[in-house]
C-alpha cells in the first residue's frame, strides 16, 4: 500500500473511531493514539523517505490534512457529547419550584410604632422635631402648666396615676407643649414639635379602654399661625393617613390649653361618606381634637400671647390604627399575640 | 341635657327636623344628637274605665268595661291593684306595639275575653324610676279626665323629639332651656323670646320668720330664700309632669317639681324646705363640723367632713348644699308652709361633696360647671310663680338675702384685625358685630377695636380667643380654608438619640425578631424579677389592681408574658423584642429615671422541620449572635465581653452572662432558669437585655475607610488541649495579644469534650488568619507569630498543642 493510501486509510479510519465514540475519554484517547508522536501517522511518515523528491511536498499536505480532519472530527463529537452531557445534568437538576421556600424572615414592626413613624415622617417632612418627653411627669406640666389648675373640673375627663402629690404618670402627651415651649428660642424661627409616646389614664381595660395607650401632640407656634393653618396642616396629615380624597371638619369642642378648641372629623375612608357601619352612617369619623394655644398658655411659658399664636393638635394612635385595619379590640395591641402583630407585616 | 323641641317651640321657630337641628348644632356649638322617643309604638290611647267587676276566676284581677272614643266599651282584664271604676287610663288597644318588641293582642285571660292592656307608664318608655312614686306598681292615671281614645302618647309628651346636648364643661349655660335656646337661636340667627318672671305683688308680704346667713361669702356668692304660707301640695299638672320625666327626673309634688322645672328652664337648682320644720328661725351655710351625720331624703345617712357646705337650721342640717336635700325638712303631701332656696355655691366644694358621698345628680352638675349668678333672683321668682300656678299660696315673703353678689356681665376688648388673624379669615366688622349681635352680646367698634359685653349666662367668655371662637364657629369652621403654616422654614427630625434606637431596633427586625410593645405598669413580683440594678421600686399612689401596680424595671418580665400567652396558644416558636422605658429610682429621690431599654425573647425553634431541612431549637449562641450583631451597629469603639455569671437570680446560673462594654455593664443575656419557666409557663427562652441609653453614651468609632485587601492572607489552623474550666474567650483574647500585627482573624472550629479526650479537658481547634495589608506574607513570619502564640498559651493555660 502506498504511503498516500495509507495516510487516506489512517484518516477514515480515524474519523469513523471519532464518530463512534461515546464518551469524552475514548476521544482523548483517540487523539493521543492517532495524533500522537507515537502514532500511526507519525509512524507512516517515516516512509517518506521511500517516497520520491518531487511528491514529497505532496505527501506532506496530505499528512496534515488527515491530521486536521480528524482533528476536527474529534472536536466536533467532542462538543456534540459534552451538550449531550449539559443536557443530561440540566435535566437530572430540575426541581420543584412550588416547593416551600428556606424562609429568610424580617421581624415586623409593631402596628401601632408603624402608625406612629408614619405620623412622624409626615411631620418630619414638614419641619417638625419629634420630641418624646417624659412618662414620668410633674403635674405642673401635665396639668397646670395647661391651663388646668387643681380644681378644674377638666382633671374629671382623666383619671391620674399618682406617685407622689406632685409626680404622675402623664395622662396626655400634651404635657410636652410647656417645656417645649419654655425652651424654643423664637429668634431661631418657629417651633415646630411633635410628642409622640406612652400615656397613662386609670380606666379599666376593657375593648375600647387601656390604663396605657399612646398620643401625638403636635404644636405649632410662631407669629403668624391661625386656625386656618391648622385645618391644612390636619387636612394634610389626614390626607397622608387614610387617603387623598379624605376630606376634615371641625366641631366645636372645649380643652382646657386651647381656644378655640375643636374635634376634628375625617370624611369615612370606607364608605366615602356614603355612610356605613364604620363612620356609624354620618359619613364622618372623629379623629383627634386640636386648637389654637390658650393665651394662658403661651404666657406661662412667657409667651406674649398678643404678638404670638400657636396650634395644637393631639392624636391617638390606636384609634387611628384600629379605624384604618378594623381592630376591634385595643387590648390587642398589648396582649402581642404574634398572629395578630405578623398580619401587619409591611403595612407602613 | 336634652331639648324638646317641642318646648323650645316657645322660644324660637322650629322649621328644621330635629336630625338636621342636631347635626347644625354639632357643627356650630355642642356635640348634639336627635332623640326621638315612641319610635315604633302605635295603639296608645286614652281610655275610660265605665264599670268594673272582680274576675270570676281571679282574687286579684278585674274585668274593666273602657271607652276609648268608640261606639262600643271594650272589655280588657286588668291586674293593677290601683285600677278603679272611672279612672282615665293608658290602653294599648289590639295589635298595638310596646317598647322592646311587645305587641299586644286580644284573647283570653282565664276564661275571660280581653281586648287590650291597661298599661303603666314604664310598659309605655318611662324608666321605672321617673315614674311618679304612686303609679310605679300599677297603671298610670291621667291627673285630669281626657278625651277618650286621644293618642296617649302625645298627652304624655312620649312623642317628643328632642336634641340632645352633650356639652363639655365650659358649656353649662346651655343646661338650661334659656341658654339652650340662645345657642340654637344664634345658629339659626334667631333671637330668643324668653319671659322674665313675675310675682303676684299683691301677695308679697314685708314680713318674715326666717333670717339667713352665710358663714363664707366666697363659696356661697349668692343665697336667697322666699318664704310661701299656706299653700297646697299636691300632683303637677302633667304639662309639668311629662316635661320632667322626659329630663329623667320623677315627679314628685308641685312644689318639688316646680323647683326641678326652674332649674330645667334657667339652669339654677331651686331647694324647697317646709318651714314648720325647721328648729330655729334662722339658716345658715357653713361647713360641716368633721363627723357630723346628715340623713338623706331617702333615709340613707351620710358622715360629713369639714369640708362639705351644709345648709343648717341650728344644729339641723336641711341639706348638702347644692347636692342633696335631708329628710329632715322635706317638703310632703302634709306641708303648708315652705322655704325656697335660689342660691350659688362653689364649685369646686359641691364637686367634692358630691364625689365625696356619690350624690352626683342634676343640682351639683350644674353648679361643678357654674351656673348664671345674673339670674337667681329671679329664678326664685320663677320658683314661686309656679308653686303658685300649681298650688294655692297664700302669701309670699320678700326675698330673704343670706349673701348676693352682684353679677357683672364682662367685658371683652379685641381687634377686628386680630380675631380674623387668628382665624386665618379676612370678615368685615360688619359681619363679626352681626355674629356677636346673634349671640346677644352688646358689642361696640370704634375702628378696628371692638367692646364686648358678655350676659351673665355666657361666664366661660372672658378673653379676646373666647371671642374668636364665637365667630369662627358662628360663621362656621366649613367655610374656613386650609392653609399651611408660613413663617420661616425649620429643619425637622429625630433626636440623635432616638435614631439610635431606631437603628438598633432594626437591627433586631433585620433578624427576624417581632416588636412587641408591653405595659409599664407591673405587679410587685414581676417589678422585682429582673431588677438587676437593684433599684428602688417605684409605686403608684392610688393603683386600680395589683397586676398594675409598680413602675417596671425590666422589659423582659412582659416578653416572657408575651411568650406564655403565645406559647398557650400554641405559637411555640417565639422571637420577640421590645423597646421602651424602664424606670430606675435613685435612692432617696421620689423621681424615676426614664431609661430606655431594648430587650429580647427567643424560645422554641430558629428552624423548623420541611421538606429539606431539620429543625433546630434556640440555644445560647443563636441569641448571642443576634445581640453581636446588635452591638456591632452601635459604631462603638468599645470592646464588647460576655462575662458569665450566675448572680442573676431567675437566670440560668451555667448559661447567662454580662454584657460589658469596655469592663462596663451595659446588659446581660441567658437561658432562663428552669425553675422561672416552670413558673411562668414557657418553654426552654432565651433572653436579653441592654441599656441603650448606655450604649448610645460610649464613644464612637471613627471610621477611615481603607481600601480592601490587595495580598493573599495566610492561615494556620491551631488545635489545642486545655482544661475544662478554660473559657474560649480567654483562648482568643490570648492569641490575640501575642499574635502579633497581622493577625486578624481567630475563629473556633472545632470543640470537643467527649470520651476521646483526657477527663476534665476539652478540645479546641482554632483558624487563624494572618494577612499584612502592605506586602506578601512569608511563611518565615506566620510560623514565628504562631509560635508566639503556641507558646504563651502553653504557659499561660498549660494547653497541650496537638
Amino acid at each position: 500500500m502506498s504511503l498516500n493510501d495509507k495516510l487516506k486509510d489512517l484518516r477514515k479510519n480515524g474519523i469513523n473511531e471519532a464518530k463512534r465514540a461515546e464518551r469524552l475519554q475514548e476521544l482523548n484517547d483517540l487523539r493521543v493514539n492517532l495524533l500522537g508522536k507515537k502514532g500511526p501517522i507519525t509512524k507512516a511518515l517515516r516512509g517518506m523517505k521511500d517516497v520520491p523528491a518531487e511528491e514529497r511536498p505532496e505527501i506532506g499536505t496530505l499528512a496534515n490534512n488527515v491530521k486536521k480532519d480528524i482533528q476536527l472530527a474529534i472536536e466536533e463529537k467532542m462538543s456534540e457529547l459534552n451538550e449531550q452531557m449539559i443536557a443530561k445534568k440540566l435535566e437530572e437538576e430540575k426541581i420543584d419550584v412550588t416547593l416551600p421556600a428556606q424562609s429568610r424572615n424580617i421581624g415586623t414592626r409593631h402596628i401601632l410604632k408603624q402608625t406612629i413613624e408614619d405620623i412622624e415622617e409626615f411631620f418630619i417632612g414638614l419641619g417638625y422635631r419629634v420630641d418624646a418627653g417624659h412618662e414620668v411627669e410633674e403635674d405642673h406640666y401635665n396639668f397646670e402648666r395647661l391651663n388646668i389648675p387643681k380644681d378644674h373640673p377638666a382633671r374629671d375627663m382623666q383619671d391620674t396615676f399618682y406617685l407622689t402629690d406632685e409626680l404622675l404618670m402623664r395622662t396626655q402627651t400634651s404635657a410636652q407643649e410647656g417645656r417645649d415651649m419654655e425652651s424654643h428660642d423664637f429668634s431661631k424661627g418657629p417651633l415646630k414639635v411633635i410628642s409622640p409616646g406612652v400615656v397613662y389614664r386609670r380606666d379599666d381595660d376593657d375593648a375600647t379602654h387601656s390604663h396605657q395607650f399612646h398620643q401625638i401632640e403636635g404644636l405649632v407656634v410662631d407669629k403668624n399661625v391661625s386656625m386656618a393653618d391648622l385645618k391644612g396642616t390636619l387636612e394634610a396629615l389626614c390626607r397622608h393617613v387614610f387617603g387623598p380624597n379624605r376630606e376634615i371638619r371641625f366641631r366645636p369642642s372645649y380643652f382646657p390649653f386651647t381656644e378655640p378648641s375643636v374635634e376634628v372629623d375625617v370624611s369615612c375612608f370606607n364608605c366615602n361618606g356614603q355612610g356605613c357601619r364604620i363612620c356609624k352612617y354620618t359619613g364622618w369619623i372623629e379623629v383627634l381634637g386640636a386648637g389654637l394655644s390658650h393665651p394662658n398658655v403661651l404666657e406661662m411659658s412667657g409667651i406674649d400671647s398678643t404678638v404670638y399664636s400657636g396650634i395644637a393638635f393631639g392624636l391617638g394612635p390606636e384609634r387611628f390604627a384600629m379605624l384604618k385595619y378594623g381592630i376591634t379590640d385595643i387590648r390587642d395591641f398589648y396582649l402581642n399575640d404574634v398572629r395578630f402583630l405578623e398580619q401587619f407585616k409591611g403595612v407602613n | 341635657m336634652k331639648i324638646s323641641l317641642s318646648w323650645l317651640k316657645e322660644y324660637i321657630p322650629v322649621t328644621h327636623t330635629v336630625e338636621e337641628i342636631a347635626n347644625k348644632v354639632s357643627l356650630t356649638g355642642i356635640e348634639s344628637s336627635p332623640v326621638k322617643l315612641g319610635q315604633g309604638l302605635d295603639k296608645l290611647v286614652v281610655g275610660h274605665i265605665t264599670s268594673i267587676k272582680p274576675h270570676p276566676d281571679s282574687d286579684h284581677l278585674n274585668v274593666c268595661m273602657v271607652d276609648v272614643g268608640e261606639d262600643e266599651d271594650i272589655q280588657i282584664v286588668c291586674g293593677a291593684p290601683n285600677v278603679a271604676n272611672g279612672q282615665y287610663v293608658i290602653v294599648a288597644r289590639h295589635g298595638a306595639h310596646l317598647p322592646e318588641g311587645k305587641r299586644i293582642k286580644h284573647g283570653k285571660i282565664r276564661g275571660i275575653e280581653s281586648n287590650g292592656m291597661i298599661c303603666g307608664l314604664d310598659e309605655i318608655g318611662v324608666p321605672e324610676k321617673y315614674v311618679p312614686e304612686a303609679f310605679q306598681n300599677g297603671i298610670y292615671l291621667f291627673p285630669e279626665a281626657e278625651k277618650p281614645g286621644a293618642d296617649a302618647l302625645v298627652l304624655l309628651g312620649l312623642t317628643d323629639e328632642m336634641v340632645d346636648l352633650d356639652i363639655t364643661p365650659n358649656r353649662a349655660d346651655t343646661l338650661g332651656m334659656n341658654g339652650a335656646a340662645w345657642e340654637i337661636g344664634a345658629t339659626y340667627n334667631e333671637k330668643p323670646d324668653i319671659k322674665s318672671a313675675e310675682l303676684d305683688e299683691s301677695k308679697v308680704n314685708g314680713s318674715v320668720d326666717i333670717t339667713a346667713e352665710v358663714d363664707d361669702e366666697k363659696l356661697v356668692p349668692d343665697f336667697l330664700l322666699r318664704e310661701l304660707k299656706n299653700i297646697t301640695v299636691g300632683e303637677s299638672p302633667l304639662w309639668m309632669q311629662r316635661r320632667l320625666w322626659n329630663q329623667n327626673i320623677q315627679p314628685v309634688n308641685n312644689v318639688i317639681d316646680s323647683a326641678n322645672y326652674v332649674m330645667i328652664e334657667y339652669g339654677q337648682p331651686i331647694q324647697a324646705y317646709d318651714l314648720d320644720k325647721l328648729q330655729e328661725s334662722n339658716v345658715v351655710v357653713r361647713n360641716a363640723k368633721s363627723g357630723e351625720k346628715f340623713t338623706l331624703e331617702d333615709k340613707e345617712e351620710k358622715v360629713l367632713s369639714h369640708n362639705d357646705l351644709i345648709v343648717a337650721s341650728g344644729s339641723q342640717i336641711l341639706g348638702l348644699a347644692g347636692v342633696a336635700g335631708g329628710i329632715d325638712a322635706r317638703v310632703t303631701a302634709d306641708t303648708k308652709n315652705i322655704l325656697l332656696e335660689s342660691a350659688v355655691f362653689d364649685g369646686a366644694s359641691v364637686r367634692k361633696s358630691a364625689q365625696r358621698h356619690d350624690l352626683r345628680g342634676d343640682a351639683s352638675n350644674r353648679y361643678e360647671k357654674g351656673v348664671d349668678n345674673g339670674k337667681v333672683s329671679e329664678a326664685l321668682v320663677r320658683a314661686v310663680q309656679l308653686v303658685e300656678q300649681t298650688g294655692n299660696v297664700g302669701s309670699i315673703s320678700k326675698e330673704i338675702v343670706g349673701n348676693k353678689t352682684e353679677a357683672k356681665p364682662t367685658v371683652i376688648k379685641g381687634s377686628i384685625s386680630h380675631i380674623n388673624h387668628l382665624m386665618g379669615l379676612e370678615l368685615s366688622s360688619d359681619e363679626i358685630m352681626d355674629i356677636f349681635d346673634r349671640l346677644g352680646f352688646e358689642a361696640k367698634q370704634d375702628g378696628d377695636n371692638v367692646t364686648v359685653t358678655i350676659p351673665t349666662r355666657r361666664y366661660d367668655m372672658s378673653i379676646e380667643a373666647d371671642l374668636v371662637e364665637e365667630v369662627i364657629r358662628i360663621y362656621g369652621y366649613e367655610n374656613l380654608k386650609g392653609t399651611l403654616p408660613s413663617g420661616m422654614e425649620t429643619s425637622g427630625g429625630y433626636s440623635p438619640k432616638r435614631e439610635f434606637g431606631n437603628k438598633l431596633r432594626n437591627t433586631l427586625l433585620g433578624q427576624g425578631l417581632d416588636e412587641v410593645i408591653n405595659f409599664a405598669l407591673l405587679s410587685k413580683a414581676e417589678v422585682k424579677d429582673f431588677n438587676i440594678k437593684e433599684t428602688d421600686l417605684t409605686k403608684l399612689l392610688h393603683p386600680m389592681t395589683e397586676d398594675h401596680e409598680y413602675l417596671r424595671t425590666s422589659l423582659v418580665p412582659g416578653l416572657i408574658n408575651n411568650v406564655a400567652y403565645n406559647q398557650a396558644r400554641n405559637n411555640n416558636d417565639i422571637a420577640i423584642f421590645e423597646q421602651a422605658r424602664v424606670f430606675d429610682r435613685p435612692k432617696g429621690e421620689d423621681r424615676p429615671n426614664e431609661v430606655e431599654y431594648i430587650s429580647g425573647a427567643v424560645s422554641g425553634n430558629i428552624a423548623n422541620d420541611s421538606w429539606n431541612t431539620t429543625s433546630k431549637e434556640v440555644d445560647f449562641y443563636d441569641v448571642k449572635g443576634i445581640v453581636e450583631e446588635l452591638l456591632s451597629f452601635t459604631n462603638a469603639k468599645a470592646h464588647f465581653e460576655y462575662v458569665a455569671t450566675d448572680q442573676i437570680t431567675n437566670l440560668h446560673p451555667g448559661q447567662s452572662a454580662l454584657i460589658t462594654a469596655d469592663g462596663q455593664r451595659v446588659g446581660y443575656i441567658g437561658k432562663l432558669h428552669p425553675s422561672y419557666q416552670k413558673e411562668h409557663n414557657v418553654n426552654d427562652a432565651f433572653v436579653f437585655e441592654l441599656n441603650v441609653d448606655e450604649l448610645f453614651d460610649l464613644n464612637k468609632r471613627k471610621v477611615q475607610s481603607q481600601a480592601a485587601p490587595k495580598y493573599p492572607s495566610v492561615s494556620r489552623d491551631l488545635a489545642i488541649l486545655v482544661g475544662k474550666e478554660v473559657e474560649s474567650g480567654q483562648i482568643v483574647n490570648d492569641i490575640f495579644n501575642n499574635g502579633g500585627k497581622y493577625l486578624i482573624d481567630a475563629n473556633i472550629f472545632d470543640l470537643y469534650q467527649g470520651s476521646h479526650v483526657k477527663p476534665g479537658h476539652k478540645s479546641l481547634g482554632y483558624h487563624l488568619v494572618f494577612q499584612n495589608p502592605n506586602d506578601t506574607l512569608t511563611d518565615e513570619t506566620v510560623e514565628q507569630a504562631f509560635d508566639v502564640i503556641k507558646e504563651s498559651l502553653v504557659q499561660k493555660f498549660n494547653v497541650e498543642i496537638r
